[in-house]
């Protein structure tokens, strides 16, 4: 490649980058080089300038504002669902709370129940007699309401608040 | 009170801060979705949807992200869910239908903006609105978030989850359409 060619492939590949740099989006070394070359050559100027014209024309469109109401009604919108994810959180925190203090205290009733109807050591063979059978029977039937109670009780709520 | 506080007062629950940042961000986000759907009735519902969203999501937020990139991250993924739904054939077709010669971003923008800047300039901005709004999805959003957002190439590619050489040459893909668009609709 001779010298001629070297200054046009390089001209070539620095007129390739004059938008970016009327963009402010090229690297400072790489927009160094760019504009020590349109400094040089009138015809990678005028383009430059083009391309500054565009980028100005482009940074000072005109913004178009949102109407009043519809920012208001975005604001109450977002407030009542911020409002709603803040109860969410916070009766989801009290659920943890009681599943985990409910299931203490049913793990807990076991051994109590078993030292009360069977003596102090016999709690640690479980077996399976009656008794046994319906007390277990008794903590999933409590558990299996509480928990549709829980889910009819979410609904209601979804529905009033649907229709607020 | 500065955009991090407002940030962390919201993260804890305070709903003035919501009302503060609405305020900050309004016109730029609600310009951004403009030039996205190109419909102001599009652009208004989407503004509200965007602001649910952050109610709902800002506790997931991660304060060290940069909350500009974030926001409007949000709102283009709306934007183009919406656009999905809406226009189902293809999300980069073209403001077809002209009445008078002006497309119809031109007057959506030209009714929702006063004749406060001399002729020349209104109808420069105007040419230049019509000319963007028939550019590709792709490249308008690039060139919003550029020029009129003002963002680093960096943020852009955290707003459209490209890597940033991809940001580059969308970039100077959008001018050079830009610059063909104007030059084929302009000739003077």
């Amino acid at each position: 490649m001779d010298g001629k060619q070297r200054i046009v492939k390089e001209h070539d590949k620095l007129r390739d980058q004059l938008s970016l740099a009327a963009a402010g989006a090229l690297q400072p070394d790489e927009e160094q080089r760019v504009l020590l070359h349109a400094a040089s050559c009138a015809e990678c100027a005028a383009e430059l300038g083009e391309w500054r014209a565009l980028a100005g024309g482009l940074r000072r469109l005109p913004t178009p504002q949102p109407r009043g109401e519809v920012v208001e009604r975005a604001m109450a919108r977002a407030a009542m669902r911020f409002a709603e994810e803040t109860e969410y959180r916070s009766n989801r925190r009290v659920m943890v709370f009681l599943v985990a203090f409910a299931w203490i205290l049913t793990l807990a009733s076991w051994p109590v129940f078993r030292i009360v109807s069977g003596g102090v050591l016999d709690w640690l063979d479980p077996r399976f007699n009656q008794t046994w059978v319906s007390f277990a029977a008794l903590t999933c039937f409590i558990w299996a309401t509480g928990g549709v109670a829980a889910t009819l009780l979410a609904r209601q709520r979804q529905s009033e608040r649907r229709t607020a | 009170m500065g955009l991090e506080s407002e940030v962390a007062q919201l993260r804890r629950g305070d709903l003035d801060a919501l009302s503060a940042l609405i305020a900050r961000y309004q016109n730029r986000l609600y310009r951004y979705l403009l030039r996205l759907v190109r419909e102001t009735a599009d652009a208004e519902d989407l503004f509200q949807q965007t602001w649910v969203r952050v109610a709902e999501r800002i506790r997931q937020y991660n304060p060290e992200r940069n909350f500009d990139a974030w926001l409007f991250s949000v709102a283009r993924n709306l934007a183009i869910d919406h656009l999905r739904r809406v226009r189902a054939d293809s999300l980069d077709e073209p403001v077809s239908s002209e009445v008078d010669g002006e497309t119809k971003v031109a007057r959506l923008v030209s009714r929702e903006r006063p004749a406060v800047e001399g002729m020349l300039e209104r109808e420069r901005s105007e040419q230049l609105e019509a000319a963007m709004g028939e550019l590709p999805l792709s490249y308008r959003e690039v060139l919003t978030l550029r020029f009129e957002e003002e963002m680093k190439l960096e943020e852009i590619a955290q707003v459209l989850e490209i890597p940033l050489s991809t940001v580059k040459t969308r970039l100077r893909r959008s001018l050079d359409r830009m610059r063909h668009t104007i030059q084929a609709r302009y000739p003077n």
